[in-house]
């Protein structure tokens, strides 16, 4: 086997929604635990601040008390036995003392204490043995018998500092493992969302060339994909229409040939199943070449049209007047005019830039249609009008008013109105497609219109379009 | 006269060498373009017919080295029928095109046409048979009868015995008489033919307007046969 079916990876995360989905909602559960988690942790850093503070405040305030209101004898004594009771062991609330008189003189480091507080009033820092402390400081003025005082108070901060880490390390734990979970639930939920968009893939799948009047189910989808179904339904129409047409096209092409053919085939094995004269060959060479010339004529005109089709346009324009170019054309259909004994009445004229010979092609085609499909002894008219940008050649003829459904498809090439006509010999239902060609290779449009007995069938060319130098 | 067919595909070669000679043409084949550019530089052709697909060198490089050195008059034939090789052809120096499949009498009259060009010695009264079209008095007269044509049978008349013995198509009389170069599918020319004839040959015992089917028509007198 030297192929094999690639199957699309669907976990590839730049191919999948659902992959995309799920990294962007991780991402976004990310970003907003994050944002909760750093505003969490700046609360309860400034709680336990404000705690701190209040602890501090609160000894402090105990001290001054009984340091302010207590009896003055034995006071120091007192004092100093109530810091070392409430001192607790583990050295995490530190009192130090200081004053003049030496018997209120309290606490280890305590020239570190009043280096650090001196001429501050707020919380200070202070490091020593291996503790980082908060302390701030209290001047009490001399009162009674009591001397002038200095209280410290510190708190060791290693407590909050841990609480705080591992509060951190709670919020990055959660925002990452809540980021994953939302991921993987947005996977599923993207998974889940996305499969009417399987289904309707699944249906695509069926849609083959052998079932092409299949659509996609579009009732079952939701609103957001009914409107993409819709669309899709919509080209597989054009789709569809544009290959009924080629199809048609190349039915009818087939069916153009394969008269001229079988008789070509058909004569020739006659000819040649005898023996047979001079004169009867020559006859069958004569009748073929007829039908060879047939066949010639229908391939030069499909060449013609392919070419009009693939966007050339005409060439060598000169700027003439369109009614002396009718008047020339009608001068060519002459006999034919006055042997069907049809008059031909020619109003308005334009002076528009036209290749002359794609022009008259397209006059000739127009009033030879014109003739075939009126009545003997009828009158045809022939309008040239300016229509904003393009001049218009319309012919009006006296005829059996064309249904409505017949007039849009009149241009198309080897359409008959009348299925019996075809292969009438001398039009192989390719002038009106050529006069549409030419209206196309003037930027022009064709147009036609049938009521009360009277059809109107004519082209357009362009105005201003630039004339080229002839060669 | 000589002629000069570059073409590779032999039947195509073939049928155009035999109509060609039969027309009275000395006829030259070469099947590629290296052979074909060797003959029309050392030989002296009235006209080159020249295929544009060709094995070894292709028309228009062939056509190229031959402008270089001479001006012999040469019809260009191709399959692609895109505007692009037409222009091509024709700003590379070739006088004219015929886009395949072209018919014969075509080819003729294109290749009589640049055999004719540039040295057109126009006699004002022209005879066939015993019919004489003054083309100065536009008058035209058969055993001593005067004929009364209209403009455009006049018209007809002159392009048909300009080139008596010639075979012309609808689509040749159409571009010389009404100056309609195309195909118009119509039947105009059969209808002026038979109008003419009505007026030129109907009355007398011998015709000179004949039909060629498929082909076309021929002024000419063919003698007492017909």
């Amino acid at each position: 086997m030297c192929w094999k079916i690639v199957d699309p990876k669907p976990e590839s995360a730049a191919r999948s929604i659902a992959a995309r989905l799920a990294l962007l909602f991780g991402l976004v559960a990310f970003v907003s635990l994050s944002i909760v988690g750093i505003s969490l942790q700046w609360v309860l850093r400034h709680e336990l601040a404000r705690h701190q503070a209040e602890q501090i405040q609160g000894r402090t305030e105990d001290m001054r008390y009984m340091l302010t209101h207590g009896r003055p004898d034995g006071l120091a004594t007192r004092a100093l036995a109530k810091i070392e009771a409430l001192s607790p062991a583990d050295e995490r609330n530190r009192y130090w003392m200081w004053s003049p008189d030496p018997a209120f003189i309290y606490g280890q480091d305590l020239q570190q204490a009043l280096d650090a507080t001196r001429g501050k009033t707020g919380m200070v820092d202070l490091y020593v043995r291996g503790r980082h402390m908060k302390l701030q400081a209290v001047d009490l003025p001399a009162q009674g018998g009591r001397p002038e005082l200095r209280l410290i108070v510190g708190v060791d901060v290693a407590p909050f500092a841990q609480t705080l880490r591992s509060f951190r390390w709670a919020l990055m734990v959660v925002t990452l493992l809540g980021a994953l979970a939302m991921a993987a639930l947005g996977y599923w939920v993207a998974r889940l969302g996305l499969l009417p968009v399987r289904r309707m893939s699944e249906e695509a799948h069926r849609i083959a060339p052998g079932n092409r009047l299949q659509r996609l189910d579009v009732s079952a989808l939701p609103h957001e994909l009914s409107d993409l179904g819709g669309s899709l339904n919509a080209a597989l129409e054009r789709l569809d229409s544009a290959y009924h047409q080629l199809a048609a096209f190349n039915d009818n092409v087939a069916h153009e040939l394969r008269t001229p053919l079988a008789n070509l085939i058909g004569q020739t094995q006659v000819a040649l199943s005898r023996e047979r004269d001079g004169v009867h060959l020559r006859e069958v060479l004569q009748s073929n070449l007829e039908e060879l010339e047939r066949l010639r004529s229908i391939v030069a005109d499909m060449l013609f049209l392919a070419r009009a089709e693939q966007g050339a346009r005409a060439q060598d324009l000169v700027q003439v007047s369109l009614a002396a170019e009718v008047a020339k054309s009608l001068e060519f259909m002459d006999l034919l005019l006055e042997e069907a004994c049809m008059q031909v009445r020619v109003q308005g004229d334009a002076q528009a830039p036209v290749q002359t010979a794609l022009f008259r092609r397209a006059l000739i085609n127009l009033l030879h249609n014109a003739i075939q499909h009126s009545a003997a002894g009828s009158q045809i008219m022939v309008q040239i009008e300016t229509v904003s940008q393009h001049a218009s050649v319309a012919i009006v003829n006296p005829g059996p008013v064309i249904p409505s459904e017949h007039l849009p498809r009149l241009f198309d090439r080897f359409y008959r109105i009348d299925e019996s006509r075809a292969n009438s010999g001398e039009s192989h239902g390719l002038g009106l497609a050529i006069v549409k060609a030419v209206a196309l290779m003037h930027e022009g449009q064709v147009f036609a219109s049938s009521s009360q007995g009277q059809t109107r069938v004519g082209f357009q060319v362009k105005l201003n379009t630039a004339v080229q130098p002839l060669r | 006269m000589r002629i000069l067919i570059v073409e590779d595909e032999p039947k195509t070669a073939e049928y155009l060498r035999q109509g060609l000679s039969e027309q009275g043409y000395a006829v030259s084949v070469a099947g590629d373009g290296i052979d074909g550019q060797h003959l029309a530089l050392h030989h002296d052709f009235d006209v080159i017919i020249l295929d544009v697909m060709l094995p070894g060198l292709d028309g228009f490089a062939l056509l190229k080295s031959l402008r270089a050195l001479k001006s012999t008059p040469v019809l260009m034939l191709t399959a692609r029928d895109s505007m692009e090789d037409r222009v091509r052809g024709l700003q590379d120096g070739a006088d004219d095109y015929l886009v395949k499949p072209f018919s014969f009498m075509e080819l003729l009259a294109r290749v009589q046409a640049l055999n004719r060009r540039g040295r057109i010695q126009e006699a004002s009264l022209l005879r066939v048979g015993d019919l004489q079209v003054d083309l100065i008095a536009r008058r035209v007269v058969r055993q001593g009868q005067r004929i009364d044509l209209t403009a455009k049978e006049f018209s007809l008349l002159m392009v048909l015995a300009r080139r008596q013995g010639d075979i012309l198509s609808k689509t040749a009389i159409a571009e010389l008489v009404w100056d309609m170069n195309f195909d118009s599918n119509t039947n105009v020319v059969e209808v002026a033919i038979k109008r003419l004839r009505a007026k030129i040959d109907t009355p007398f015992e011998r015709n000179l307007l004949h039909t060629i089917r498929g082909m076309g028509y021929v002024l000419e007198d063919r003698g007492s046969q017909a």
